[in-house]
């Protein structure tokens, strides 16, 4: 008879980040990790820490426009129009029908990019050594020379002011968008036949880092996470601002709430927010860009505003509490990477290291917007 | 036996000049292979690669070598000092030894083994040992997890590689790579054995570790896994043995499967067109694998050696008893292909239906109405 | 394995195509005319002086307050030459703080400042920090000698 022997086996913490390939910027997490089994995650954050709020707080209205940028660099233009509708909301300007149909564009745009950049992303956390992320960046390049020809930056464009935007588009603009999307199609058809169907993919992805309706309800989780779980939840729909509700587009929502579902959904939306785009191009109006009487210095008067945006990773929010004066007494920013960070651990315990990773890249979080 | 170009008679000699046109085979086939791949690599990727040293950056491995070279070689404090530094040779010494038994045309090989498969798989089995060493000796949670990883892949994919080497020996009697070689004067053993071909291709694959076998050193989860600590000419060392060992396993598919420097032009070759036969096999394969590199995510490790265990080691068996029945039974060689074809027909067959998967839909939740919450959902309304 | 196969026909696909990128220190692409280097002050060519009085509302306004002026009498006017009372003497600019928002060139009254349109508002790279704090005369030259394409806002 053989005898059954005992082995002592202990576990390890495994110190992922805050330099490590995948950990999308200067997130931590410490793995305990039982052979190669997950089975506690700690997640520590800040190390990105600049006090985005506070800066906010002690410039006017204007110069905080330049810090919103810098929360998510991946969806400028929606932290820009959060921003904006708050002060907008706070001091009563009307922003004009072009500025509108503007800011519409770029922020579809500004969407189908930021899912380029996860699509990319998400294969090199899979393990595609580059081939889907260069093919992401292919196309973001497309698009981001757009915002470069409109703006005049690549990535923190500042474009957009309480009331309307810093200068008119370029006269070219129309023209140039709709060369763009059907190479940003062309460019979702690679990415597309590069890894929805193959099967090393789905057997990565399928199944893993499952989220149930509800408990991607309770965590708070906003964005393609909760869309994926099989919520259809979307700002743009269910609580229409700027004028979104001039629009007809699907929301896609996944059934199966796991990481393969919330590529789905991303790829999904970025053909609806092309659907979003031709629209808006089509009935993008003549007209000026800032309201008439726009007062020089921005005043607002107290009181509390909420104003917030379907981001490319959630709910984009901006609390504004003002008690008079050029500066906002506090700014706070409800950053969807946040949220569906905190839903981290739910998801990863009890699955394997290489499933953390991709699991981790599915929801897809900037670390400047989670640590602001 | 004939020894490299002609019989300098000192046996010392003879063997120096050996290692030396190994030495050099391997570093220069080494520099061209990584440049090779960044470009094709970039290519895939639709990139330029690299474009400054050189015309077109054909010495920018030349250029990176030195700066290898050139740089400090670090070990962690609490490193294991003589296991750590010895792990690059123990890595390193297998798939050079290898080479010494592949011949590369007719007349042409440091040293004509009657076992020449024998020694060729056996000594770069060895590899793994290397790979354990530094991942358990850098003191880094990262290489140990890339080094057990490793030992457990590449122990494991030895064992189809084995197999479907032995396939192929039954048929051709010898386990001479010459004596193989010859065999396939007329038609290459990949036709007469193309599920072992198949087996051989994707457990060299693994062997190399390259992508979608790449765990052990997987970027994205272990960084690198057993080099972690390595700097500078150390880990240039393990670059170097995986790209020799690229070509060890290329050429060994080249001379057992594809015909080596024989077909399809026949026997009585120069010495110059067995060379390029042999040059253009081993490329096309390392080619393919470079194709399949940038093509594929990665594995992950229970399903790698499931993969390996329930699939191929099963239709590597398969493949000897099939070729067991063929010769036991004294059947025309036309039913080695076509019991073979068979196999792979079945292998084929079993893949897809154990790995495919429906195509998933989303729902649309449709256009210009308002959303309405999910059945499985709870409330959806409100913040 | 239909999958796979998918991925390495789109890959060889992919392959024959031409390359997207640029070899970039030996090739430069196209800046357009908007683009946002990093600030500059113009020359105003008819008097022969900065556009630029001096007047401390970029100081004011940037966010990150990388800018430091001083503001002197200027000669100019005591000549009649110019109708600026007031010019610009000294001038810095850290292009190492600086976040490239544009807030200077809105809210400059003089039109006296504006970004960098060219390559040279990109590459920057120097062996010292204080380098990238450039003096009046730095901040003057690109416009003076004629190498940016002027494309002032508003």
């Amino acid at each position: 008879m053989v005898q059954e022997q005992q082995i002592d086996t202990v576990d390890i913490n495994v110190n992922m980040g805050p330099q490590h390939p995948s950990t999308h910027g200067v997130f931590r997490m410490v793995l305990t990790i039982d052979g190669e089994r997950v089975i506690d995650v700690e997640p520590h954050i800040g190390y990105m820490h600049r006090g985005a709020e506070k800066l906010s707080e002690t410039m006017d209205y204007r110069a905080a426009i330049g810090y919103q940028d810098r929360t998510d660099y991946l969806t400028q233009f929606m932290n820009e129009q959060a921003y904006c509708m708050a002060v907008e909301k706070l001091l009563e300007l009307e922003v004009p029908e072009r500025a509108e149909y503007i800011r519409v564009i770029l922020c579809e745009l500004n969407r189908i990019s930021s899912h380029f950049m996860f699509l990319g992303a998400f294969g090199i956390d899979l393990g595609h050594f580059g081939t889907s992320f260069t093919y992401g960046f292919r196309e973001r390049e497309h698009i981001q020379d757009i915002f470069e020809e409109t703006t005049g930056e690549r990535m923190m464009y500042g474009y957009f002011r309480p009331g309307g935007l810093v200068w008119d588009v370029p006269d070219n603009f129309v023209q140039r968008v709709r060369e763009v999307l059907p190479k940003s199609l062309q460019g979702l058809r690679d990415i597309d036949m590069l890894m929805t169907e193959n099967e090393i993919v789905a057997a990565r992805s399928r199944g893993i880092g499952i989220m149930s309706a509800e408990d991607a309800i309770n965590w708070g989780l906003s964005g393609p996470m909760l869309r994926a779980a099989g919520v259809p939840w979307d700002l743009r729909k269910d609580k229409p601002y700027s004028i979104y509700d001039r629009f007809e587009y699907d929301v896609p929502v996944g059934r199966h709430g796991d990481v393969f579902d919330r590529y789905l959904v991303r790829i999904e939306e970025v053909r609806q927010s092309i659907r979003i785009v031709e629209q808006a191009l089509d009935q993008l109006p003549d007209g000026p860009i800032m309201p008439e009487k726009m007062p020089r210095r921005l005043r607002g008067p107290e009181g509390e505003v909420y104003a917030a945006v379907e981001g490319a990773r959630g709910e984009y929010g901006i609390y504004l509490v003002s008690k008079g004066g050029d500066k906002p007494y506090r700014l706070k920013m409800r950053s969807p990477s946040f949220c569906n960070l905190s839903a981290l651990r739910e998801m990863t315990v009890g699955n394997y290291v290489a499933d953390a990773v991709a699991i981790l890249g599915s929801i897809d979080i900037v670390l400047c917007c989670v640590d602001r | 036996m004939l020894t490299l170009t002609y019989d300098v008679g000192n046996i010392w000699l003879d063997a120096l000049l050996g290692v030396l046109a190994i030495v050099g085979l391997m570093t220069v086939g080494t520099l061209a292979l990584i440049w090779l791949e960044r470009k094709v690599s970039a290519r895939i990727q639709m990139r330029l690669g690299p474009m400054h040293v050189g015309p077109y950056g054909l010495l920018q491995t030349l250029a990176d070598a030195v700066k290898l070279i050139g740089k400090e070689d670090i070990r962690p404090r609490n490193a294991d000092r003589w296991i750590f530094e010895l792990a690059p040779f123990a890595v390193f010494v297998p798939v050079f030894v290898a080479l010494v038994a592949l011949p590369f045309t007719r007349d042409w090989a440091v040293s004509f083994l009657d076992l020449g498969v024998f020694f060729v798989v056996a000594v770069t089995g060895l590899s793994f040992v290397g790979f354990l060493m530094a991942g358990w000796a850098s003191d880094n949670k990262y290489a140990l997890l890339g080094g057990l990883r490793a030992a457990a892949q590449l122990i494991s994919y030895e064992v189809p590689l084995v197999l479907s080497l032995i396939a192929v020996s039954m048929i051709v009697g010898s386990l001479s790579l010459s004596e193989i070689v010859i065999y396939q004067g007329r038609v290459p053993l990949f036709v007469w054995q193309p599920l072992a071909f198949f087996i051989f291709f994707v457990a060299a694959l693994a062997e190399l570790e390259r992508q979608p076998f790449d765990i052990p050193t997987a970027e994205s989860e272990v960084v690198g896994g057993p080099f972690i600590e390595y700097s500078g000419i150390r880990w240039s060392m393990f670059f170097l043995a995986s790209y020799t060992g690229l070509i060890v396993y290329s050429m060994l598919g080249a001379l057992v499967f594809l015909g080596g420097w024989d077909w399809p032009l026949g026997r009585e070759l120069g010495l110059w067109w067995q060379l390029v036969l042999i040059v253009a096999k081993t490329g096309f394969l390392i080619l393919l694998f470079m194709w399949i590199r940038f093509a594929m995510p990665r594995l992950r490790i229970d399903q790698l050696m499931s993969y390996c265990w329930k699939v191929l080691i099963p239709l590597a068996f398969l493949q000897i008893f099939l070729n067991g029945l063929v010769l036991v039974y004294d059947w025309p060689d036309i039913m080695l292909l076509i019991t073979s074809g068979a196999g792979l027909l079945l292998a084929g067959y079993v893949i897809d239906r154990a790995v495919r998967v429906e195509p998933r839909t989303l729902r649309l939740v449709p256009a210009g109405r308002r959303a309405k919450p999910a059945p499985a959902g709870a409330e959806s309304g409100g913040t | 394995m239909r999958g796979i196969l998918k991925s390495m026909y789109i890959t060889m696909s992919a392959m024959l195509r031409k390359p997207v990128t640029i070899n970039y220190p030996s090739y430069h692409r196209e800046v357009p005319q908007r683009d946002r280097g990093l600030p500059i002050l113009l020359w105003d060519k008819e008097v022969d002086e900065p556009f630029c009085t001096g007047c401390h509302a970029c100081e004011r306004a940037c966010p990150v307050e990388c800018m430091t002026v001083t503001m002197k009498d200027n000669p100019l006017h005591a000549d009649e030459k110019s109708t600026r009372r007031k010019i610009i003497d000294e001038f810095w600019i850290d292009y190492g703080r600086c976040m490239r928002c544009n807030i200077c060139v809105e809210v400059c009254n003089f039109e006296a400042i504006a970004m960098n349109n060219t390559w040279a508002g990109h590459e920057l790279s120097t062996f010292d920090r204080n380098d990238l704090v450039l003096d009046l005369d730095q901040l003057l030259a690109q416009h003076k000698q004629e190498k940016i394409d002027e494309w002032v806002a508003d």
